[in-house]
């Protein structure tokens, strides 16, 4: 089996490793799909769906996440059409109504386009996007902490809600929270929630959004892929 | 019972127990299955059963108890042998009377018989019954003369030959071909082409294969599977073992849903006796195939019904579906390849193998052959299992089999599909039922669930019930099913309960649609069905609730008011005794009134009021 495969993102035709998911290889050409639950180095989950893009086979295009999908030879994928803007921005809406208090969720709002948010504001501390357990039973091995319930009682916790001994409180799980970095201007109190939306500036004027990386600054609220 | 050693045994053994069965006198069949157990089918069973002994009976006359017999309206349901005399809503108290008649041959107990509700007279055997006679009962067919505790049963009718013939005639690709020759598709929801599943799964590379049957049924209102598993578990069995021997599996599982203790029970009481007859196990009736099935029990999650939650959950692992770059036909159970069919598709097979493709796919449309079971339920006359040919029309089963509405008023919709379909008005029923007609109609064939509405049910209240049964039911990984489901039940919430506002009908269609889109299993991609099909055929509905401030079937309460008419009301006081909220004022006599501001709109008083001097507004 040859270890590369070549498949076309956007047009260009890229040569990818085998193993590689399909956002990671469009990362690493400069090809920017915004995400939040993606982890450089952790397996992928694909629970914010941030990172659609259609898949076009047999003539068909199918709408799925880019970081569960696997390169294949001659796949050709499109990230940013406008039926893929349009979702994007709806489920960015979704998720900056469901938790207006991060920075990393109100970047990715900006990014995706969102201008106005059509729901009321809900405030909450946790979208489950699950990097904290990912990275607690991948890294450490540690599986401190996971998903309890089911549906809109889904939450993180520590078993039966006790911390166990095994964690280490090594604070991974923290760091790497979308949710710990507040907006630019302070954190929101209930009632006050709203569209920061002031980082519009950074996205290039042309364009709302880029379908190349442009290393924008929106990217450090939720730890970019495109850094590491 | 000493194991079968071939197909010959099989056969003999099968001729024997019909000879047995030929001698034997009068059959009494009594269904004891869910539905008439509910009715109070046990206490009729012991009461035949005492009954046949204390008169010294036992030899001439048999009781069998068997699966769903299908008109569990009419329930509890008995059949005499011979002349298939059909009595229904039995009593214990009537055993006596229904033994006596058995015995003197040609007689009837003429008041138990099903009076038709057209001509008025009293029908006696069931293939006279409009319910049945209208029906193409194939899958169900064996139900009233199998009795689901004995395999012996099964075999007397003829059970187990098609494995028979498959072991002796067919190679595994060739069963292929026929399966996919016959045009089966998955009678579980997605209607994909059962051959192309299992050529794939024959295809994928690997020694180790598994197949499974789905018994995790759980749209509101859909009881086929349970009926097929409970009332026929050998012909589900049966269907895996040609399975197994056409895609090389070596074990297979059933995983039945928590909720059916006796589908459970007799499924788990088959593959004892099938493993005890030689038909599972090491080198079944002396082929090379070796297979065997364990039965596993659900924990109670709806979304374990969907495949790759499923093998989760078989698995150990917490029941949510993975994403499906890979499919199950390659890397499925123990990332092994692995077929997994629905209960009523496993079911077919037996009989496409016995009777041939061509048998099968003259039955029903082009793209959708055989046969389909139905559960009728909601305010139909004759709720039931209906089996029918693909592309039956709505009409037919809702009117000519279903009888009509209850009590008069007019069927506003059907709700075919569950959770995943969506609601058909009645100037759609003549669409025939088939996979590809009804998605583009905006619903889906799905499991097989019909819920029939009448114009007392409202729309935005029935599409608010399935968003309420798919968040509670969606496992939430994921962001479009998890948030965007709630996002769209507190909008129709809002519009049941007066707060909508104009702008909010395109924001659900908007959201449905990106839920739609972007979920990652079947029960989000098909979520908002139920929102979409309602908006499509009911929006004068939902615009009425937002506009008018007005439910137009009286349903939701935030939006309907009762009043006391004067001129009507005689003043007897029933409503203000019967009042739980004590919202009824008014002297002896005199006209009552009710205080809109204490009233929580429950519709008691409406209900027991004899001169109908409460309006609903």
């Amino acid at each position: 089996m040859q270890p590369h495969v070549s498949l076309t993102i956007d047009g260009a035709l890229v040569r990818a490793s085998r193993a590689k998911s399909v956002l990671d290889v469009a990362l690493e050409y400069g090809i920017c799909i915004p995400h939040l639950c993606h982890l450089p180095h952790i397996s992928d989950l694909g629970a914010c769906r941030l990172c659609i893009v259609e898949h076009v086979e047999d003539g068909r295009s199918k709408v799925t996440t880019s970081c569960t999908l696997g390169v294949q030879e001659g796949m050709v994928i499109r990230t940013n059409t406008d039926r893929i803007r349009a979702l994007r921005r709806n489920i960015a809406e979704l998720l900056v109504a469901e938790a207006p208090n991060s920075r990393a969720i109100q970047d990715i709002a900006v990014r995706c386009g969102v201008q106005r948010v059509r729901y009321p504001f809900r405030n909450k501390d946790c979208v489950l996007c699950g990097r904290c357990v990912r990275v607690c039973a991948e890294m450490w091995d540690a599986r401190a902490i996971g998903f309890v319930g089911r549906g809109k009682d889904r939450r993180v916790d520590f078993p039966f809600g006790i911390r166990p001994s095994f964690c280490k409180q090594c604070q991974s799980c923290v760091q790497l929270c979308p949710m710990t970095m507040p907006p630019c201007d302070g954190p929101m109190e209930p009632g006050q929630e709203r569209l920061c939306g002031k980082c519009e500036a950074q996205l290039l004027a042309a364009e709302r959004a880029p379908d190349s990386c442009t290393w924008c600054e929106l990217g450090v609220g939720f730890d970019c892929a495109r850094y590491h | 019972m000493p194991r079968l050693a071939g197909i010959r045994d099989l056969a003999d053994l099968g001729a024997s127990l019909r000879t047995e069965r030929e001698r034997a006198g009068a059959t009494i069949t009594v269904c004891g299955e869910t539905g008439c157990e509910a009715s109070g089918s046990r206490a009729v069973i012991e009461a035949l059963q005492s009954e046949v002994r204390s008169q010294g009976l036992e030899q001439r006359v048999h009781v069998r108890v068997t699966g769903c017999l299908g008109f569990c309206e009419q329930g509890p349901i008995v059949i005499v042998e011979p002349g298939s005399i059909f009595y229904c809503r039995v009593n214990a108290h009537d055993a006596a009377e229904i033994v006596g008649a058995t015995t003197r041959e040609g007689e009837a107990v003429e008041r138990l018989l099903y009076t038709d509700p057209m001509s008025g007279g009293k029908l006696r055997t069931l293939s006279q019954i409009p319910f049945y006679r209208l029906q193409d009962r194939t899958l169900l067919a064996l139900n009233p003369e199998v009795d689901p505790r004995y395999i012996t049963d099964y075999i007397a009718v003829g059970g187990y030959s098609a494995l028979a013939k498959v072991l002796g005639e067919y190679s595994p690709e060739s069963v292929v071909r026929e399966i996919t020759r016959s045009g089966l598709r998955g009678r579980g929801g997605g209607g994909f082409p059962t051959g192309r599943k299992w050529a794939a799964c024959r295809a994928a590379p690997d020694d180790e294969k598994y197949v499974i049957c789905n018994a995790d049924e759980g749209d509101p209102g859909a009881y086929m599977d349970r009926s097929l598993l409970e009332g026929n578990p050998h012909l589900v069995l049966e269907g895996m073992l040609i399975g197994a021997w056409a895609i090389g599996a070596q074990q297979g599982y059933i995983y039945v849903r928590r909720e059916y203790p006796s589908a459970f029970a007799h499924a788990r009481t088959a593959v004892e006796q099938a493993r005890e007859f030689g038909l599972l196990g090491d080198y079944v009736l002396g082929s090379s195939l070796c297979f065997d099935v364990e039965v596993a029990r659900g924990g109670g999650a709806f979304v374990c019904g969907e495949s790759t939650a499923l093998i989760a959950s078989l698995e150990g692992k917490v029941g949510e579906p993975r994403p499906k770059d890979v499919h199950t036909v390659e890397q499925g159970l123990w990332n092994k390849p692995t077929t997994l069919n629905n209960v009523e598709t496993w079911a077919n097979v037996p009989l496409i193998m016995e009777r041939g493709a061509a048998w099968f796919s003259q039955k029903g449309t082009k793209g959708s052959t055989g046969t389909k079971i139905f559960a009728l339920t909601g305010q139909v006359r004759n709720t039931g299992l209906v089996e029918v040919p693909m592309g039956t029309p709505l009409r037919t089963i809702v009117f000519d089999i279903g009888g009509g509405a209850v009590a008069g008023a007019a069927i506003k919709a059907v709700q075919t599909g569950g959770p995943s379909g969506g609601c058909l008005p009645v100037d759609k029923f003549d669409l025939p039922v088939d996979f590809d007609t009804l998605a583009q109609a905006g619903s889906m064939v799905g499991s097989g669930g019909m819920v029939v509405m009448d114009e007392h049910t409202c729309m935005v209240d029935v599409a608010k019930y399935f968003l309420t049964f798919l968040q509670d039911e969606s496992c939430g990984k994921w962001v479009p099913c998890r948030i965007g489901i709630d996002r769209m039940l507190e909008i129709v919430t809002d519009i049941t309960q007066g707060r909508g506002r104009p702008e909010q009908l395109p924001l659900l269609e908007d959201l449905a649609d990106t839920v739609r889109e972007t979920s990652l299993c079947a029960l989000g991609k098909t979520a908002p069905n139920p929102v979409l099909s309602t908006l499509r055929y009911f929006r004068a509905e939902y615009e009425a609730h937002i506009v008018e401030h007005r439910c137009p079937a009286g349903v939701c309460r935030s939006l309907i008011e009762y009043s006391i008419d004067p001129e009507r009301c005689t003043g007897c006081g029933t409503c203000l005794s019967v009042c739980p909220h004590g919202a009824i004022s008014g002297d002896r006599k005199a006209p009552h009134a009710i205080d809109p501001s204490a009233c929580q709109r429950c519709g008691i008083c409406a209900a027991e009021c004899s001169s109908e001097a409460v309006v609903l507004r």
